[in-house]
C-alpha cells in the first residue's frame, strides 16, 4: 500500500505543480480544492470577482482531463437550465434529452446566490444525491462529479442567500483573496502572450482520479483523531458566540476532508495538525455567529480558531 | 567573525575581572576574622593568577609562572635567605619534609604556617582557574555571586567583621556581572550576531544605571531594626555565661549555672538544655562550689582558698568527723554539653574522682569546694568521670548537742555579714530561733521559717533590689517571693546573724530520672540534669560533724540523709526498695514519682542566670539547612534519577505504553524547563518549537514516531532501535 501510495502521491504533487502554473501563489487554495475533489466533496468559493475562481476550476478540470461545465446563475435561471430538458425531435419522432450543465464532471456554479431558491435547490440536491430526475427519469450523474460554487461576499440587490441546510452540503468554503504585488506582476508576465491555461496539459486521466478517490478512503483515522474531531465540533455547539454550531454531518465532512488532506501530505494516517488546519475551512460556513460576535468584529474563522486553541489535542492512544 | 570573537573575549574578560573582585572580597575579611596576616600578598598573588589566566598564554607558560609567583609570595613572608638561592631551597625542602611527615601522620597541628600558606596559595590558584572557567568560559557568575553574598552575610552576622561596604560592593559587581552574562547568554542562545561595541554599551549603560539607582535607594532607604539580637554579642555573652561570669544588672535571664553572683535578683526564663547525665544511688545534690561573703547584693569570695592537685583523690573536700556514718557508693557523670560548666560536679562525700582519660588530674579547693579537672595541662572537663563516694548520714542527735559557746575564730569568714545589713534581719533571726536551744534546731527553725510564713516560689516577677536595698532584707520583709537564691541567701544571712557559721552552696538538684536509656552500665538509677536544675542551698557547720546541707527553698526538699539513732542499714534498705520497687507497689510509687517530678518541674527554677542555648538553635538551623539541601538535591536530581529508570525501561520494553510513558517523560522535562505543551498545541507543532529552541531536530523525529504509534496505531518493533536512540538523545540533551 505504501509504495503504491507513494507513486500516486507523487502524481498529486505533479498535479499541484501543474495547477500552480495557472494559479500563481495560491498553493493552499489549489490544495484545498484538490482535497475536496479527492474527498468527493464540493467547494464553495466566496470571493470578489476577478481573482481567478474560474481559472482554478478550469485548471483542475484540464489537469485531470475532465469535462468542464459552467452555469452562470441569474435570477431568471430555471431548474431545467441546470439539469437539462427533453426536447421533441421531430425527425426522430421522440423526446430527446438535452443534458444540462450539471452533467459535466466539473461544474462551476457561478454566483449561486443570485438565482432563485428553487434553482439553487435543484443544484444542491443533485450535488448531494448524485443523480437527477428529469421528466420522471432518473439519471446518474457522471463520476467524478465536483461542483465549485462561487458567491459574492458583497451583498447585491436581489440576491438569495443560501440557507444553512444547503451550505452544509459543501465540504469546504474557500476564498482566494487578492494576490500579492509580486504574484500579480508574475501573473501579468505569464499571461502577456498566451494564457497558461491554454497550454496546460492533463497530468492524470479520469480513471486515475477515481482510483485516487478510492485510496483516500483508505487513509487511517485513529480513535484519538476521531475524538479530537468530535471535541472541536462539540466546541462549536457550546461556544457562547456561536448561534448555531456544527452538525454531525460536519464531523463526517471533517473526517473526509482530513483523510484527503493527509493523503495530499503524503501520509496514510490523519494527524491532529490536519484537523487543526482544516477546521476553519470545513466548519466556517456551517456555523452562525451571534450578532454580539458580529458586533465585536469576530468572524466564524476567528471564533473557530479560538475553539481549536482551547481544545486539548489527544496525545495518547485510544 | 574575527571581531565577534574579539568582542566575546572582551565580555569574558569583563566577567572575569568581576570574578576577581568578588574573590578579593573573600580574602579581605580574613585579616580581621582570622589570624591571617599579609593579606596584601594574597591579593597580589590572586591578581597575578588572574592576569596570567586571562592572558591566553599556553598553559606551559602560565603554570610555571603561577608557581614561581607562589614561591615568591612564600619567600616574602617566611624566608630570609636570598630568593632561589641554595640555602633558600634547602630551607624550603626541609620545611616541606617536616610538613609532609606531619600530613602523613595526620598531625594537623604540627603543620607550619608556611606550609598552610602554601596550601592556601594553591587554593587561590585553583580558585583563579575555577573562576576563569565559571566566568570567562561558561559565563555563569550566579553561583559564585550568591556564595559571596552568603559568605559576607555570615561573616557580618557571626563575626565582628562589618560587611556593610563589602556587601554593597559585592552587590554592585555581582548584579552587573549577572546582567552582562545574561546579555551574553541571550546573544548566544538566540544565535544573534554579537552586537557591535556601541550597542553593547547601550545595553550595559541602563543596566548600570538601574544598579546604581537601586544601590542608592537600598543604601539610603530606612530599614527596620533587626528583630533578633545581634548574634555576636548574644553568642559571646551566652558563651561567657557558660564558663565565665554574668554581668550585673540584667533583669530577666535564662536559668542555668553561672559564676557571677555579685548581684542577685530578677526573673528568668526556663532553659531545658541538658547539662549532664548522672548515675547515682539516689537523687541528691550535685555540688559545684561554695561562696562565703555576702555583700548585701549577692555573693563573692573573700577566701579563694588553695588548690591541691591530685590524681583523683579529693578526700580533703569534705572531711566528716568519725561520728558521721558513711556508706560506700559510686556515681557516674557524663557531660552532655561541655562548655556549660568549667568545674566538675560531685556528690557529698566524694573521695575519688576517676576518669578513663589517663592524663587527667584534679585541682580541688577545700575552701571553696571547687574541683577543676586538668587534661593535658589544660583546664578541660572530661566527657565522663566516676565518683567514689562515702555518702554521709548526718546524725541528728549529735548535731543537737551543739548549743553554742565554741571557739569559732577559724570560721570567721562564715560568720561575715555586711555592715549595711538592716537590724531587722538580725532581729527576725533571733525571733525565729527564740524557742530553740541547739544549733540543729535553730537551723531547722530558720529552714522551715519560709514555708511556715507562706513565702512564695516565683521565677518571673522577682525584683532586683535597688542600690540602697539589701537583697535579703528586701526578700524577707518586702517581696517575700523569690527563688532558691533568695531563700538560701536569706537563710545563710539569718544563721550568721545568730552566730551560726554557714555558707552558700551552688550546684544542681538531683535532676529528672531517666528510665530506659541505659547510658551507663550497672543498675543504679540514671538522671538527666538540665540547666533548669541549677540550684543554690545552704551548708551549716557543726563542729563534731562538718558542713551539713540544708534546703530552705519552698517546694524543694533536702535530699541528704539524716539519722537520729536509727540504723543506717535500715535507711539503706529503704532506699533500695525505692529504687527497685516490687511490681505490686508500682502504682503507689509511680504516684510518688510523678509527685516528685512535679516538684522537680516546679523547682526547675533554681536560680542561676545565664546561659542561653545557642548551640541548640544552631543545630536546628543546620538541620533545617541540611534537610532543605537534601530536598533541593532530590528535587534537582529527580529527573536525572527518573531519566535513568525510564531509559532502562525504554531499552527493554517495546510496547506502546512504555513509549508513551517515555515520551511523556520528555514532555515533563520540557515543561520543567519552561517549554510546556500548550493547550491546543499539536505534538508536531510542539516538537518543532522545541527543536527550534534547542537547535536540533531530534524531537521532531522522535515525535514522528510517536505520532505513528498514536495516530497510526502502528506497532513499534521495527523502529524500536531508532526510537530508543532518538529518545535517549533528547533526554540526554535535556538533562544536560
Amino acid at each position: 500500500m505504501t509504495q503504491q501510495m507513494t507513486a500516486q502521491q507523487s502524481k498529486v504533487e505533479q498535479l499541484l505543480d501543474n495547477m500552480e502554473k495557472v494559479m500563481v501563489g495560491n498553493r493552499e487554495a489549489i490544495e484545498l480544492s484538490l482535497l475536496a475533489l479527492l474527498a468527493e466533496g464540493h467547494v464553495l468559493l466566496e470571493d470578489v470577482p476577478g481573482v481567478g475562481k474560474t481559472m482554478l476550476v478550469r485548471a483542475l478540470a484540464k489537469s485531470f482531463d475532465l469535462e468542464f461545465k459552467r452555469i452562470q446563475f441569474t435570477p431568471d435561471l430555471l431548474p431545467s437550465d441546470v439539469t437539462g430538458v427533453s426536447i421533441y425531435n421531430q425527425k426522430e419522432m421522440n423526446f430527446e434529452f438535452r443534458p444540462g450543465p450539471i452533467l459535466g464532471n466539473i461544474v462551476l456554479a457561478d454566483e449561486i446566490n443570485r438565482t432563485s431558491p428553487k434553482t439553487q435547490s435543484a443544484l444542491l440536491e443533485s450535488m448531494e444525491e448524485r443523480n437527477i430526475t428529469v421528466d420522471g427519469t432518473t439519471m446518474e450523474l457522471k463520476r467524478p462529479f465536483f461542483v465549485m460554487a462561487t458567491q459574492n461576499p458583497i451583498e447585491y440587490e436581489g440576491t438569495y442567500p443560501l440557507p444553512e441546510a444547503q451550505l452544509d452540503r459543501f465540504l469546504l468554503k474557500l476564498s482566494l483573496g487578492y494576490p500579492t504585488k509580486d504574484e500579480e506582476i508574475q501573473m501579468l508576465d505569464r499571461t502577456s502572450s498566451v494564457h497558461p491555461i491554454d497550454r496546460l496539459d492533463a497530468v492524470m486521466q479520469k480513471e486515475d482520479l477515481i482510483q485516487l478517490q478510492e485510496e483516500v478512503k483508505d487513509v487511517y483515522v485513529s480513535d484519538a483523531i476521531k475524538k479530537y474531531i468530535v471535541y472541536i465540533v462539540n466546541g462549536t455547539r457550546t461556544h457562547p458566540l456561536l448561534e448555531l454550531g456544527a452538525s454531525p454531518r460536519a464531523s463526517i465532512s471533517m473526517m473526509k476532508a482530513a483523510k484527503a488532506y493527509a493523503f495530499i501530505q503524503k501520509r496514510d494516517y490523519v494527524l491532529p495538525d490536519d484537523i487543526k488546519h482544516l477546521t476553519s475551512h470545513v466548519l466556517g460556513h456551517r456555523v452562525i455567529i451571534s450578532s454580539e460576535a458580529k458586533f465585536e468584529g469576530k468572524t466564524p474563522a476567528s471564533i473557530l480558531n479560538d475553539i481549536v486553541k482551547k481544545t486539548i489535542v489527544p496525545i495518547e492512544r485510544g | 567573525m574575527r571581531d565577534v570573537k574579539k568582542e566575546n573575549q572582551i565580555i569574558s574578560l569583563v566577567l572575569y575581572f568581576g570574578g576577581l573582585i568578588l574573590l578579593l572580597e573573600w580574602i579581605y575579611p580574613l585579616a580581621q576574622v582570622t589570624d591571617t596576616g599579609h593579606t596584601s600578598a594574597f591579593f597580589l598573588y590572586i591578581i597575578l593568577c588572574f592576569i596570567l589566566s586571562a592572558s591566553y598564554l599556553p598553559w606551559w607558560i602560565v603554570s610555571p609562572l603561577k608557581f614561581l609567583g607562589m614561591l615568591f609570595v612564600l619567600h616574602q613572608i617566611f624566608f630570609n635567605e636570598p630568593f632561589l638561592s641554595r640555602e633558600w631551597f634547602a630551607q624550603l625542602f626541609a620545611d616541606i619534609q617536616v610538613n609532609l611527615s606531619a600530613v602523613f601522620s595526620q598531625d594537623w597541628f604540627q603543620l607550619s604556617s608556611s606550609f598552610r600558606t602554601f596550601l592556601f596559595l594553591i587554593l587561590l590558584w585553583m580558585m583563579s582557574y575555577l573562576l576563569y572557567y565559571w566566568f570567562a568560559v561558561r559565563k555563569k557568575p550566579f553561583s559564585f555571586t550568591l556564595f559571596t553574598f552568603i559568605y559576607l552575610t555570615v561573616l557580618d552576622t557571626f563575626t565582628t567583621f562589618d560587611a556593610t561596604n563589602a556587601i554593597l560592593r559585592a552587590f554592585v559587581i555581582g548584579v552587573a556581572l549577572l546582567g552582562i552574562a545574561h546579555l551574553q547568554h541571550m546573544v548566544e542562545k538566540e544565535k544573534l550576531r554579537t552586537p557591535p561595541m556601541k550597542t553593547l554599551v547601550k545595553w550595559v549603560a541602563p543596566l548600570l544605571v538601574v544598579i546604581g539607582f537601586s544601590t542608592v535607594i537600598g543604601y539610603a532607604a530606612p530599614k527596620y531594626d533587626p528583630i533578633w539580637p545581634d548574634p555576636v554579642p548574644f553568642l559571646q555573652s551566652a558563651a561567657e555565661n557558660g564558663i565565665g561570669g554574668e554581668g550585673p544588672g540584667g533583669s530577666v535571664q535564662k536559668i542555668g549555672y553561672g559564676e557571677n553572683d555579685q548581684r542577685l535578683g530578677g526573673g528568668f526564663v526556663m532553659d531545658d538544655t541538658t547539662v549532664f547525665y548522672a548515675q547515682a544511688p539516689k537523687s541528691q545534690y550535685w555540688k559545684v562550689e561554695t561562696k562565703d561573703t555576702y555583700t548585701g547584693k549577692g555573693w563573692v569570695r573573700s577566701d579563694e582558698g588553695e588548690f591541691t592537685n591530685s590524681s583523683g583523690d579529693v578526700h580533703g573536700l569534705q572531711e566528716y568527723r568519725d561520728i558521721v556514718e558513711l556508706n560506700e557508693d559510686q556515681a557516674h557523670i557524663q557531660f552532655e554539653e561541655p562548655g556549660l560548666l568549667n568545674k566538675l560536679v560531685y556528690m557529698y562525700g566524694t573521695e575519688q574522682i576517676l576518669s578513663n582519660q589517663d592524663n587527667m588530674t584534679v585541682n580541688y579547693n577545700t575552701a571553696t569546694g571547687e574541683v577543676f579537672s586538668i587534661v593535658d595541662d589544660e583546664n578541660r572537663l572530661p566527657d565522663e568521670y566516676q565518683l567514689e563516694v562515702l555518702r554521709p548520714f548526718y546524725p541528728i542527735n549529735e548535731m543537737r548537742k551543739i548549743t553554742g559557746g565554741q571557739n569559732q575564730d577559724h570560721l570567721a569568714d562564715y560568720l561575715q555579714l555586711p555592715d549595711t545589713l538592716p537590724d531587722r534581719v538580725v532581729n527576725l533571726a533571733e525571733e525565729v530561733v527564740a524557742d530553740e536551744d541547739n544549733r540543729y534546731d535553730k537551723a531547722k527553725a530558720i529552714e522551715d521559717y519560709f514555708t511556715r510564713e507562706g513565702f512564695r516560689y516565683e521565677t518571673q516577677d522577682v525584683p532586683v533590689p535597688d542600690d540602697d536595698e539589701d537583697y535579703v532584707d528586701q526578700f524577707l520583709f518586702e517581696s517575700q517571693v523569690g527563688y532558691c537564691d533568695n531563700f538560701s541567701t536569706s537563710m545563710v544571712v539569718m544563721l550568721r546573724a545568730i552566730d551560726i557559721p554557714a555558707r552558700w552552696v551552688k550546684g544542681f538538684t538531683g535532676g529528672e530520672r531517666v528510665v530506659g536509656e541505659d547510658m551507663f552500665e550497672g543498675s543504679q538509677p540514671e538522671y538527666e540534669i538540665q540547666n533548669n536544675n541549677a540550684h543554690s542551698w545552704v551548708e551549716v557547720y557543726f563542729p563534731n560533724v562538718g558542713w551539713v546541707p540544708f534546703e530552705p527553698t519552698v517546694g524543694f526538699s533536702n535530699p541528704s540523709n539524716f539519722v537520729s539513732g536509727e540504723d543506717i542499714n535500715d535507711i539503706l534498705e529503704r532506699e533500695q526498695d525505692y529504687q527497685t520497687p516490687e511490681p505490686t507497689e508500682q502504682p503507689d510509687l509511680q504516684e510518688e514519682d510523678s509527685d516528685d517530678s512535679e516538684d522537680e518541674e516546679e523547682n526547675q527554677a533554681g536560680a542561676f542566670f545565664s546561659l542561653s542555648n545557642p548551640t541548640k538553635y544552631l543545630l536546628i538551623g543546620v538541620a533545617v539547612v541540611l534537610l532543605g539541601l537534601i530536598f533541593w538535591l532530590v528535587m534537582k536530581k529527580r529527573y536525572a534519577i527518573l531519566g535513568k529508570w525510564k531509559k532502562k525501561q525504554m531499552a527493554h520494553n517495546r510496547d506502546v505504553a512504555t513509549f508513551t510513558d517515555g515520551y511523556q517523560f520528555i514532555l515533563k522535562l520540557l515543561a520543567n524547563q519552561g517549554l510546556a505543551l500548550e493547550e491546543g498545541q499539536t505534538l508536531n507543532e510542539y516538537a518543532q518549537k522545541v527543536d527550534r529552541w534547542y537547535g536540533h531536530s531530534d524531537m521532531s523525529a522522535l515525535t514522528r514516531y510517536y505520532e505513528r504509534t498514536v495516530y497510526r496505531d502502528e506497532p513499534l518493533d521495527r523502529n524500536h532501535h531508532e526510537i530508543y536512540r532518538l529518545w535517549n538523545r533528547v533526554v540526554e540533551n535535556l538533562l544536560g
